[in-house]
């Protein structure tokens, strides 16, 4: 199959089946749900039926309702945070990789605090002056993340800073933002894109641990990782009611990452690279 | 080399006190302080003047700022305000046994996902790369603590395997410690194996499509040792980094799994602390932390610098 | 969660019960146990109890005056004694005080205090311990039961072994304060807590607040016949409640609190565990509107908030049926002077809606803010709550906030939010610490001198009908006009292995009021 005039394996095949499904889910799956979302249609946990084909949750609402209204928030504030956290620290990271000396020692020992802040007082700090709200919490999430993508960007950043080609930019006189834009971006693009795909997914829970503390997403409205978070109990009694938002996110991650790897190998490699595809 | 380390050295006293710094102002931010949250429901306005003024908080905060750190430089952490202990005697055992979780996890996931990484760098596109890949995302597809409760249900419930409450104490042998700690430990795996793997293949498979492995192919050498020999030591630089932020998670991030097996660790101490407002333990659990973060990201860059020679030659 | 029982029973105190005052005279000597449903079977000696409970943190000490939590007033109970215990049939005992007489008026009470009990130290108990410890929580203090004791006016000793206390103003229900869970005896001139120093049963062996508390019984024999049967107790804190369930299930632990009403029927079903369940006694569940502050300044609003809430559909289905129909008092069915004759409050949407509508907040927006840190399971509610809104035409937000700090910057400043109230042990304390105008704990801003008037009224009301009749009269003005939407009041849930025994519920606390450790034994 070829996308894109790209030769897509099975295995990306099966992880752009998946991406695109869940799209369409969080776009217009709510038309098809068979509840409301915040709709109490049956008993705690009630098992699996012709009339709730996943069950309950923990105070009876339909499971398959709750993951479809979820999708939307889950991967929207997900993919939300995971731009503006790679916005700022690719921007940053690679700043302080070619500029170096102060600018780097600065920004890095400012990472270096901000990442030795306790989240949860962050977090509570950020719920006291700027209360309780998606846009805060993708705020919130994008700049906790971003120093951790900053610590990466750099790193890549100053593997590259240091080859031969970039010298001779610089001797050249070429300035900072071209040699950002044109020699090291392309380079560090492969870590960061897989970068991307991992952080995007650990976002989903990342959101629900925040909204759990009161930043964010409010109830009834669902999100993945909050339903993991409300149904755990159950696991205890070897219920499957936890599993279902576990495993919707298990295949994203995993449908997510199949593309990745795939962008990733799309990169033309010579020949004797390429072990096989 | 030496020079680095000496100026990382004095820069990481300097991020410490600017931690302490900040880390003071944010609880002052926070409202509510240790008297009204110790006495919580309880709180008279008369109560809370008395306690107040027992801990000394009517003196201004930039005051008790400076008394603490006065203390600290004087190897003093004072005493927690709520309970009256002090606190390095209540840190120091819940601070060894969070490196010794950490380390045990670490031991277990750094290599596991370093070689699946490069497994699968070797093989990319097969069946183990699949594979290793697949397994490993599922596990951060689930909270922490429900990744704890599965392997409760399992490992405890059913197979009656690894207790479920890690509860380690002074008593108890090494061999013992590492039984009952098992579970916690397999967690933090779990949690964080896919990330180092992830970043491991996919930092290899870039340096693939450089030049001189290039050249290394036409010289006809075989792919495992063209990414061991040439692509590995030149993708360490963004792998050393994941590795250490993720080994700084084991570390400062662990306060879930903590809680769910019971495990008495620095993080239940620090939110404890954190929702009582007691000032000097937050802290001085802020600088243990702090500490964790400014070693492993300085041994980051000099392992990087060690791997790349050409990063010691940086302006 | 923060345990508000700090049982105060402010003001008040002119009412003369006489039923108290024959039960505690009667009371005198140790007949403590007689009541017990497990009384047939005679304790047993020996093995270690291993408790795993939530309700404590790494702030803990030992100072009693700072208890508030569930395992604090546990490991309490384990090195001392107090001078009265609350019985099974939810009466005051003696316990240090071996009896007690108030002179008429109830205004002097004269307490014998127990001879030949030894504290750990080895000294003898004396009046002077008593005087002592009564003294730490008042005055200058930060107790916790400072409140309780602001009607003592003069604590005197009379003989060695007897102590004369003067109230401001007659109380007849002074011995049930002395059961509260601060007032713990200790020796005289006592200040390290670090060191207990108690009457109890066990002597502490390590002290590791938010990881566990490690005691071993004491030496001898103990002075409570059949009691103090543990060679010693593990008592560790698990905050979880799935971690807690499962070490119970596992036999990891031999006795777990505050088990999930969600979970709790699984639990029943496992062999070798027993759950003790005390029904309708545990917190009252509710939101709390101010009276004084729009939209809640209309009684037509608070109404509909009361009509709007489908109770039962909560009880069904977030607390699976172990919690009792809340009636918008804190006063519970199972209290005495609890209002029988009041309707249950039922889901009526048609009536809330009318009621929205003369209030003139017809398809309104309304923001309730929440928290578990208020109890667990408060988003829950809340949620069903909003839907069952829905049909009254009202959008309910659901603000779910952050545990932290939620008692000092939500509650009591937040016009509709989560609140939950402990048990008390009589229908006036219930009454007083909420309602009362001046109380200080008032939540909904209701100001009604009538009810203010009727209760004072009620205490000092001698005979028997009048004065419940009174009570049901203050019940019934909340009922109409108070901001409080009690919709459940839950059951205290423990687990205990099937080995332990001696666990018959308690009507005042759950794990046998706290006592678990000094009144089981293991069969």
């Amino acid at each position: 199959m070829n996308i894109l005039g790209h030769r897509a394996p099975p295995t990306a095949q099966i992880g752009l089946l998946i991406v695109v499904f869940f799209l369409l889910t969080a776009l217009i799956g709510p038309w098809f749900a068979p509840y409301g979302q915040s709709q109490s249609v049956g008993d705690t946990w009630a098992p699996v039926s012709a009339k709730m084909w996943l069950g309950a949750d923990q105070i009876g609402r339909d499971m398959l309702t709750r993951l479809i209204y979820g999708a939307r928030m889950t991967i929207g504030i997900a993919a939300a945070c995971t731009l503006l956290s790679f916005f700022i620290g690719i921007t940053l990271g690679f700043i302080a990789a070619v500029m170096g000396s102060w600018v780097d020692t600065l920004l890095s020992r400012l990472v270096d605090v901000i990442l030795s802040i306790p989240p949860l007082i962050l977090a509570l700090i950020v719920l006291g002056v700027f209360g309780s709200s998606i846009p805060v919490l993708i705020i919130t999430i994008g700049i906790i993340d971003s120093t951790k993508v900053f610590r990466l960007a750099r790193a890549l950043g100053m593997n590259i800073t240091v080859l031969d080609y970039v010298e001779v930019a610089r001797m050249r006189g070429e300035g900072l933002w071209w040699i950002i834009r044109s020699e090291i971006m392309p380079n560090a693009m492969a870590p960061l894109v897989s970068e991307f795909g991992l952080r995007f997914c650990f976002n989903f829970l990342f959101v629900a641990s925040l909204s759990f503390l009161g930043i964010g997403v409010q109830p009834p409205y669902a999100d993945w990782g909050g339903m993991v978070r409300e149904n755990a109990g159950a696991i205890n009694f070897g219920l499957f009611a936890p599993l279902y938002p576990a495993i919707a996110i298990a295949m994203l991650t995993v449908g997510v990452n199949l593309v990745v790897d795939w962008l990733l190998s799309i990169d033309a490699r010579p020949s004797g690279a390429q072990a096989e595809m | 080399m030496l020079r680095l380390i000496a100026t990382r050295f004095v820069l990481g006293v300097l991020t410490l006190l600017a931690v302490s710094v900040l880390i003071f102002i944010c609880t002052q931010i926070l409202p509510g302080d240790v008297a009204s949250a110790v006495l919580g429901q309880q709180a008279t306005p008369e109560a809370l003047k008395i306690f107040r003024a027992e801990l000394g908080l009517d003196q201004p905060a930039y005051l008790r700022y400076l008394h603490w750190l006065f203390g600290v430089l004087h190897g003093d952490f004072g005493k927690s305000m709520t309970n009256g202990r002090v606190i390095v005697d209540e840190l120091a055992p819940r601070f060894i046994n969070t490196l010794f979780l950490a380390g045990y996890a670490a031991i277990i996931a750094v290599p596991l996902s370093v070689g699946l990484g490069i497994l699968s760098a070797i093989n990319e596109g097969r069946l183990t790369d699949r594979l290793a890949n697949i397994v490993t995302l599922i596990g951060i597809s689930a909270p922490e603590f429900f990744v704890g409760y599965i392997l409760i249900f399992i490992f405890t419930a059913k197979l009656a395997w690894f207790p479920s409450l890690a509860t380690v104490d002074s008593t108890m042998s090494l061999g013992e410690h590492f039984y009952v700690a098992f579970l916690p430990a397999l967690t933090l795996v779990v949690v964080v194996t896919a990330h180092m793997l992830r970043m491991t293949r996919n930092s290899v498979l870039s340096i693939m499509s450089t030049p001189y492995v290039e050249m290394a192919f036409l010289k006809g050498l075989k792919r495992s040792r063209v990414v061991a020999w040439h692509a590995l030591p030149n993708a360490l630089g963004p792998i050393v980094s994941v590795v250490a932020l993720d080994l700084a998670y084991l570390v400062v991030g662990v306060v879930v799994v903590e809680n769910v097996f019971v495990y008495p660790g620095v993080g239940q101490y620090m939110v404890d602390a954190v929702s009582k407002r007691d000032v000097p333990v937050i802290q001085a659990c802020g600088l243990a932390f702090a500490g964790v973060f400014v070693i492993l990201n300085t041994l980051a860059d000099i392992l990087a610098m060690l791997a790349n020679p050409r990063l010691r030659r940086r302006r | 969660m923060v345990d508000n029982d700090g049982n105060r029973n402010r003001a008040s105190n002119l009412f003369i019960d006489r039923r108290q005052l024959i039960s505690s005279a009667a009371a005198m000597g140790l007949s403590l146990g007689a009541r017990d449903a497990f009384a047939a079977e005679t304790p047993k000696k020996g093995g270690i109890l291993r408790l795993g409970m939530e309700g404590g943190s790494a702030s803990d000490s030992l100072d009693p005056r700072t208890y508030a939590d569930s395992i604090p007033i546990c490991y309490g109970w384990q090195f001392w004694n107090g001078l009265v215990e609350i019985g099974e049939d939810g009466d005051p005992h003696g316990e240090l005080a071996e009896s007690w007489e108030a002179k008429p008026g109830a205004k002097e009470w004269v307490f014998n205090i127990r001879k030949d009990i030894p504290f750990t130290s080895g000294k003898t108990l004396d009046a002077d311990d008593v005087i002592w410890s009564l003294n730490l929580h008042r005055g200058q203090t930060k107790s916790g039961a400072k409140d309780l004791m602001a009607g003592i006016s003069d604590i005197k000793k009379l003989a060695k072994n007897q102590i004369l206390i003067t109230l401001a103003s007659g109380d007849a229900g002074l011995p049930s304060i002395f059961a509260d869970y601060h007032i713990l005896i200790v020796p005289n001139n006592y200040t390290d807590f670090s060191k207990p120093d108690g009457t109890g049963a066990f002597e502490l062996v390590s002290f590791q607040p938010g990881v566990q508390i490690i005691s071993k019984r004491k030496k001898g024999t103990y002075w409570k016949p059949g009691r103090g049967n543990f060679d010693g107790v593990e008592l560790r804190y698990i905050p979880d409640v799935s971690a807690r369930v499962q070490a119970l299930l596992s036999n990891q632990i031999d006795a777990a609190n505050r088990l999930d009403p969600k979970t709790v029927k699984l639990v029943m079903r496992a062999p070798t565990v027993n759950v003790v369940r005390t029904k309708g006694t545990g917190n009252r569940f509710a939101w709390v509107a101010h009276c004084d502050t729009d939209p809640y300044k209309s009684n037509d609003m608070r109404l509909a908030l009361k009509y709007g809430i489908d109770r039962q559909k909560i009880i069904d289905n977030v607390f699976e049926g172990f919690a009792t129909l809340g009636n918008d008092t804190t006063v519970a069915p199972s209290q005495k002077y609890y209002a029988k004759d009041l309707p249950q409050r039922a889901y009526d949407p048609d009536k809330a809606k009318f009621h929205f509508k003369k209030a003139g907040m017809a398809n309104a927006n309304l923001d309730l803010q929440v928290s578990e840190g208020a109890f667990s399971n408060a988003t829950n509610c809340a949620v069903l709550n909003q839907e069952s809104m829905k049909n009254a035409g009202l959008t309910l937000n659901v603000k779910r906030v952050s545990g932290d700090g939620y008692w000092s910057n939500v509650w009591l400043k937040v016009p509709y939010c989560a609140v939950y109230w402990g048990g008390r042990p009589s229908a006036d304390n219930q009454l007083a610490q909420t309602f009362l105008s001046n109380a200080n704990w008032n939540d909904t801003n209701w100001h009604s001198p009538e009810f203010d008037k009727l209760l004072f009224q009620a205490r000092a009301e001698l005979d028997e009908a009048k004065r419940g009749e009174l009570y049901a009269e203050c019940q019934k003005l909340i009922w109409e006009t108070g901001g409080m939407v009690c919709f459940a009041i839950g059951d205290y849930l423990d687990g205990y292995s099937k080995k332990v025994k001696g666990t018959a519920p308690h009507p005042h606390y759950d794990m046998c009021d706290q006592r678990i450790a000094e009144k089981g034994w293991f069969a």
